[in-house]
Protein backbone atom coordinates (compact mmCIF):
# COMPACT_ATOMS: atom_id res chain seq x y z
CA UNK A 1 0.00 0.00 0.00
CA UNK A 2 1.82 3.54 -1.03
CA UNK A 3 2.04 5.97 1.86
CA UNK A 4 -0.80 8.78 2.07
CA UNK A 5 0.62 12.15 1.74
CA UNK A 6 -3.03 13.04 3.89
CA UNK A 7 -2.83 12.79 7.40
CA UNK A 8 -5.78 11.57 7.49
CA UNK A 9 -5.89 8.77 4.83
CA UNK A 10 -2.78 7.85 6.69
CA UNK A 11 -4.43 6.76 9.82
CA UNK A 12 -7.44 5.41 8.06
CA UNK A 13 -6.62 3.38 4.90
CA UNK A 14 -4.31 0.76 7.14
CA UNK A 15 -7.50 0.01 8.77
CA UNK A 16 -9.54 -0.72 5.64
CA UNK A 17 -9.10 -4.64 5.70
CA UNK A 18 -10.34 -4.59 9.16
CA UNK A 19 -13.16 -2.40 8.69
CA UNK A 20 -14.00 -4.72 5.71
CA UNK A 21 -13.68 -7.92 7.77
CA UNK A 22 -15.75 -6.17 10.97
CA UNK A 23 -18.38 -4.62 8.00
CA UNK A 24 -19.09 -7.94 6.54
CA UNK A 25 -19.49 -9.79 9.53
CA UNK A 26 -21.66 -7.07 11.17
CA UNK A 27 -23.68 -7.08 7.37
CA UNK A 28 -23.06 -10.32 6.51
CA UNK A 29 -23.23 -9.47 2.67
CA UNK A 30 -20.00 -7.93 0.55
CA UNK A 31 -21.65 -5.32 -1.22
CA UNK A 32 -23.27 -3.84 1.99
CA UNK A 33 -19.88 -4.47 3.82
CA UNK A 34 -18.38 -2.63 0.89
CA UNK A 35 -20.89 0.58 1.40
CA UNK A 36 -20.63 0.49 4.93
CA UNK A 37 -17.00 1.02 5.04
CA UNK A 38 -17.16 3.75 2.47
CA UNK A 39 -19.90 5.40 4.51
CA UNK A 40 -18.03 5.14 7.60
CA UNK A 41 -14.72 6.90 5.39
CA UNK A 42 -16.89 9.95 4.30
CA UNK A 43 -18.42 10.45 8.04
CA UNK A 44 -14.75 10.27 9.75
CA UNK A 45 -13.59 12.50 7.03
CA UNK A 46 -16.39 15.24 7.56
CA UNK A 47 -15.72 14.41 11.20
CA UNK A 48 -12.07 14.36 11.31
CA UNK A 49 -11.52 18.05 13.09
CA UNK A 50 -13.35 16.71 15.90
CA UNK A 51 -10.97 13.96 16.63
CA UNK A 52 -8.30 15.00 18.88
CA UNK A 53 -4.61 14.09 17.97
CA UNK A 54 -2.73 11.04 20.25
CA UNK A 55 -6.25 9.58 21.26
CA UNK A 56 -7.16 6.09 19.59
CA UNK A 57 -7.84 6.84 15.97
CA UNK A 58 -8.51 3.16 15.83
CA UNK A 59 -11.27 3.14 18.14
CA UNK A 60 -12.72 6.57 16.93
CA UNK A 61 -13.43 5.40 13.35
CA UNK A 62 -14.61 1.62 14.53
CA UNK A 63 -17.16 3.65 16.60
CA UNK A 64 -18.03 5.25 13.36
CA UNK A 65 -18.17 2.80 11.40
CA UNK A 66 -20.30 0.55 14.33
CA UNK A 67 -22.78 3.86 14.53
CA UNK A 68 -23.54 4.04 10.65
CA UNK A 69 -24.16 -0.12 10.64
CA UNK A 70 -26.58 0.48 13.93
CA UNK A 71 -28.16 3.25 12.04
CA UNK A 72 -28.58 1.90 8.61
CA UNK A 73 -29.27 -1.66 9.52
CA UNK A 74 -30.49 -2.54 13.08
CA UNK A 75 -33.92 -1.93 11.72
CA UNK A 76 -33.33 -5.55 9.75
CA UNK A 77 -34.36 -8.90 11.05
CA UNK A 78 -31.73 -11.10 11.75
CA UNK A 79 -31.41 -14.35 9.81
CA UNK A 80 -30.06 -17.73 10.62
CA UNK A 81 -30.63 -19.60 13.79
CA UNK A 82 -29.25 -18.51 16.88
CA UNK A 83 -27.97 -19.74 19.43
CA UNK A 84 -29.17 -19.55 23.46
CA UNK A 85 -27.19 -18.39 25.96
CA UNK A 86 -28.78 -20.50 28.41
CA UNK A 87 -27.54 -23.68 27.21
CA UNK A 88 -23.94 -22.26 27.02
CA UNK A 89 -21.78 -23.87 29.33
CA UNK A 90 -18.43 -22.94 30.27
CA UNK A 91 -15.37 -24.05 29.10
CA UNK A 92 -17.71 -26.05 26.25
CA UNK A 93 -15.07 -27.25 24.13
CA UNK A 94 -12.84 -28.11 26.69
CA UNK A 95 -15.46 -30.25 28.07
CA UNK A 96 -15.64 -32.17 24.63
CA UNK A 97 -12.40 -32.13 24.53
CA UNK A 98 -12.28 -33.95 28.03
CA UNK A 99 -14.93 -36.52 26.91
CA UNK A 100 -13.13 -37.79 23.64
CA UNK A 101 -9.89 -38.20 25.69
CA UNK A 102 -8.44 -35.87 23.29
CA UNK A 103 -6.09 -33.63 25.97
CA UNK A 104 -3.20 -35.55 26.63
CA UNK A 105 -2.98 -37.95 23.95
CA UNK A 106 -3.26 -35.07 21.37
CA UNK A 107 -0.51 -32.52 20.83
CA UNK A 108 -3.11 -30.16 19.21
CA UNK A 109 -6.74 -30.96 21.18
CA UNK A 110 -8.27 -27.48 19.64
CA UNK A 111 -7.00 -28.58 16.78
CA UNK A 112 -8.62 -31.59 16.46
CA UNK A 113 -11.86 -30.36 17.47
CA UNK A 114 -12.67 -27.52 15.69
CA UNK A 115 -8.89 -27.01 13.27
CA UNK A 116 -10.80 -28.63 10.32
CA UNK A 117 -13.71 -26.05 10.49
CA UNK A 118 -13.09 -23.62 7.31
CA UNK A 119 -13.42 -19.46 7.14
CA UNK A 120 -17.16 -19.92 6.51
CA UNK A 121 -17.88 -22.11 9.14
CA UNK A 122 -16.46 -20.01 11.62
CA UNK A 123 -17.99 -16.83 10.30
CA UNK A 124 -21.26 -19.09 10.29
CA UNK A 125 -20.95 -19.33 14.08
CA UNK A 126 -20.24 -16.04 14.99
CA UNK A 127 -23.11 -14.84 12.66
CA UNK A 128 -25.37 -17.34 14.98
CA UNK A 129 -24.66 -15.17 17.81
CA UNK A 130 -27.55 -12.88 19.37
CA UNK A 131 -26.18 -9.20 17.43
CA UNK A 132 -24.86 -7.46 20.65
CA UNK A 133 -22.80 -10.29 21.54
CA UNK A 134 -21.96 -10.44 17.09
CA UNK A 135 -20.78 -6.76 16.99
CA UNK A 136 -18.45 -6.95 20.51
CA UNK A 137 -17.00 -9.96 19.52
CA UNK A 138 -16.37 -8.71 15.64
CA UNK A 139 -14.47 -5.85 17.19
CA UNK A 140 -12.46 -8.42 19.07
CA UNK A 141 -11.39 -11.09 16.82
CA UNK A 142 -11.46 -9.45 14.00
CA UNK A 143 -9.28 -6.18 15.17
CA UNK A 144 -7.88 -6.87 18.30
CA UNK A 145 -9.93 -3.87 19.86
CA UNK A 146 -8.79 -3.84 23.87
CA UNK A 147 -11.99 -3.97 26.10
CA UNK A 148 -11.74 -0.35 26.52
CA UNK A 149 -11.64 0.01 22.63
CA UNK A 150 -14.68 -1.49 22.50
CA UNK A 151 -16.44 0.27 25.02
CA UNK A 152 -15.81 3.83 23.17
CA UNK A 153 -16.44 2.43 20.13
CA UNK A 154 -20.12 1.32 21.19
CA UNK A 155 -20.88 3.73 23.61
CA UNK A 156 -21.04 0.96 26.38
CA UNK A 157 -19.19 0.67 29.87
CA UNK A 158 -16.09 -1.83 29.91
CA UNK A 159 -17.99 -4.34 32.35
CA UNK A 160 -20.96 -4.33 29.58
CA UNK A 161 -18.12 -5.14 27.01
CA UNK A 162 -16.85 -7.56 29.61
CA UNK A 163 -19.68 -9.81 29.96
CA UNK A 164 -20.57 -10.19 26.48
CA UNK A 165 -17.16 -11.06 25.23
CA UNK A 166 -17.15 -13.38 27.88
CA UNK A 167 -21.06 -15.05 27.08
CA UNK A 168 -20.64 -14.64 23.21
CA UNK A 169 -17.15 -16.68 23.76
CA UNK A 170 -18.97 -19.35 25.45
CA UNK A 171 -22.17 -19.19 23.13
CA UNK A 172 -19.37 -18.86 20.56
CA UNK A 173 -17.83 -22.21 21.79
CA UNK A 174 -21.14 -24.31 21.62
CA UNK A 175 -21.49 -23.31 18.02
CA UNK A 176 -18.28 -24.55 16.91
CA UNK A 177 -18.85 -27.65 18.95
CA UNK A 178 -22.16 -28.26 17.28
CA UNK A 179 -20.62 -27.42 13.76
CA UNK A 180 -17.57 -29.47 14.59
CA UNK A 181 -20.27 -32.36 15.24
CA UNK A 182 -22.52 -32.30 12.16
CA UNK A 183 -19.66 -32.36 9.86
CA UNK A 184 -17.87 -35.32 11.71
CA UNK A 185 -15.39 -33.04 12.84
CA UNK A 186 -13.19 -34.20 16.21
CA UNK A 187 -15.42 -37.49 16.57
CA UNK B 1 3.84 -10.93 58.94
CA UNK B 2 1.00 -12.45 56.48
CA UNK B 3 1.66 -14.65 54.02
CA UNK B 4 0.93 -13.50 50.93
CA UNK B 5 -2.72 -14.38 49.32
CA UNK B 6 -2.41 -16.45 46.69
CA UNK B 7 -5.30 -17.53 43.68
CA UNK B 8 -7.08 -20.86 44.21
CA UNK B 9 -8.32 -22.99 40.99
CA UNK B 10 -11.61 -21.00 41.23
CA UNK B 11 -10.19 -17.70 41.12
CA UNK B 12 -8.04 -18.31 38.18
CA UNK B 13 -11.16 -20.10 36.25
CA UNK B 14 -12.98 -16.82 37.07
CA UNK B 15 -9.97 -14.59 35.59
CA UNK B 16 -9.19 -17.13 32.82
CA UNK B 17 -10.73 -14.85 30.07
CA UNK B 18 -9.74 -11.41 31.13
CA UNK B 19 -6.48 -13.03 31.94
CA UNK B 20 -6.12 -13.91 27.93
CA UNK B 21 -6.76 -10.57 27.08
CA UNK B 22 -4.45 -9.44 29.19
CA UNK B 23 -6.86 -6.99 31.16
CA UNK B 24 -6.58 -7.92 34.38
CA UNK B 25 -4.70 -5.43 36.76
CA UNK B 26 -0.26 -6.13 37.08
CA UNK B 27 -1.10 -7.50 39.80
CA UNK B 28 -3.73 -10.08 39.57
CA UNK B 29 -1.96 -11.06 36.18
CA UNK B 30 1.06 -12.07 38.51
CA UNK B 31 -1.33 -13.74 40.31
CA UNK B 32 -3.03 -15.87 37.51
CA UNK B 33 0.67 -16.66 35.97
CA UNK B 34 2.18 -17.98 39.57
CA UNK B 35 -1.19 -20.50 39.73
CA UNK B 36 -0.69 -21.49 36.19
CA UNK B 37 3.05 -22.18 36.96
CA UNK B 38 2.11 -24.55 39.72
CA UNK B 39 -1.43 -25.93 39.11
CA UNK B 40 -1.35 -28.61 35.81
CA UNK B 41 -4.92 -28.66 35.55
CA UNK B 42 -5.59 -24.61 35.14
CA UNK B 43 -2.48 -24.23 32.96
CA UNK B 44 -4.09 -26.83 30.54
CA UNK B 45 -7.55 -25.17 30.85
CA UNK B 46 -5.73 -21.93 29.92
CA UNK B 47 -3.70 -22.76 27.00
CA UNK B 48 -6.79 -24.96 25.66
CA UNK B 49 -8.90 -21.84 25.72
CA UNK B 50 -5.77 -19.55 24.49
CA UNK B 51 -5.58 -21.58 21.53
CA UNK B 52 -9.51 -21.82 20.49
CA UNK B 53 -9.29 -18.08 21.12
CA UNK B 54 -5.56 -18.06 17.99
CA UNK B 55 -7.77 -20.27 15.73
CA UNK B 56 -10.87 -18.29 15.66
CA UNK B 57 -8.82 -15.07 15.01
CA UNK B 58 -6.76 -17.03 12.55
CA UNK B 59 -9.49 -17.82 10.62
CA UNK B 60 -11.70 -14.60 10.74
CA UNK B 61 -8.75 -12.64 9.65
CA UNK B 62 -8.13 -14.98 6.54
CA UNK B 63 -10.97 -12.21 4.53
CA UNK B 64 -9.35 -9.92 2.49
CA UNK B 65 -11.14 -6.80 1.28
CA UNK B 66 -11.41 -6.24 -2.11
CA UNK B 67 -8.81 -4.47 -3.56
CA UNK B 68 -11.33 -1.93 -5.42
CA UNK B 69 -12.62 -0.93 -2.09
CA UNK B 70 -9.02 1.09 -1.72
CA UNK B 71 -9.60 2.80 -4.65
CA UNK B 72 -13.33 3.49 -3.54
CA UNK B 73 -12.67 5.44 -0.67
CA UNK B 74 -9.73 7.20 -2.06
CA UNK B 75 -11.90 8.19 -4.67
CA UNK B 76 -14.48 8.85 -2.62
CA UNK B 77 -12.05 10.95 0.17
CA UNK B 78 -10.56 12.96 -3.13
CA UNK B 79 -13.77 13.94 -3.80
CA UNK B 80 -15.00 14.89 -1.01
CA UNK B 81 -11.55 17.15 -0.81
CA UNK B 82 -12.67 18.83 -3.90
CA UNK B 83 -16.26 19.01 -2.76
CA UNK B 84 -16.62 19.52 0.79
CA UNK B 85 -20.01 18.30 2.56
Amino acid sequence: MSVAADPFEGLLLPLLGGAYRTALRLTRNPADAEDLVQEAALLASRGFRSFQAGTNFKAWFFRILTNAYFSKYRQERRRGVSVSLEDAPELYLYTQATARGLLGQSDDPVGDLIGNLDSEQIIAAVDSLPEEYRVAATLYFVNDLTYEDIAGSLGIPIGTVRSRLHRGRRMLQRALGQLAQDHGIGQ
Amino acid sequence: MTAPHLFTCEEVFRRLDDYLDRELSAAEMELVAAHLDTCAVCAQEYRFEGRVLEMIRDKLGKIQAPDRLLQRVRQLLDEERRNPG
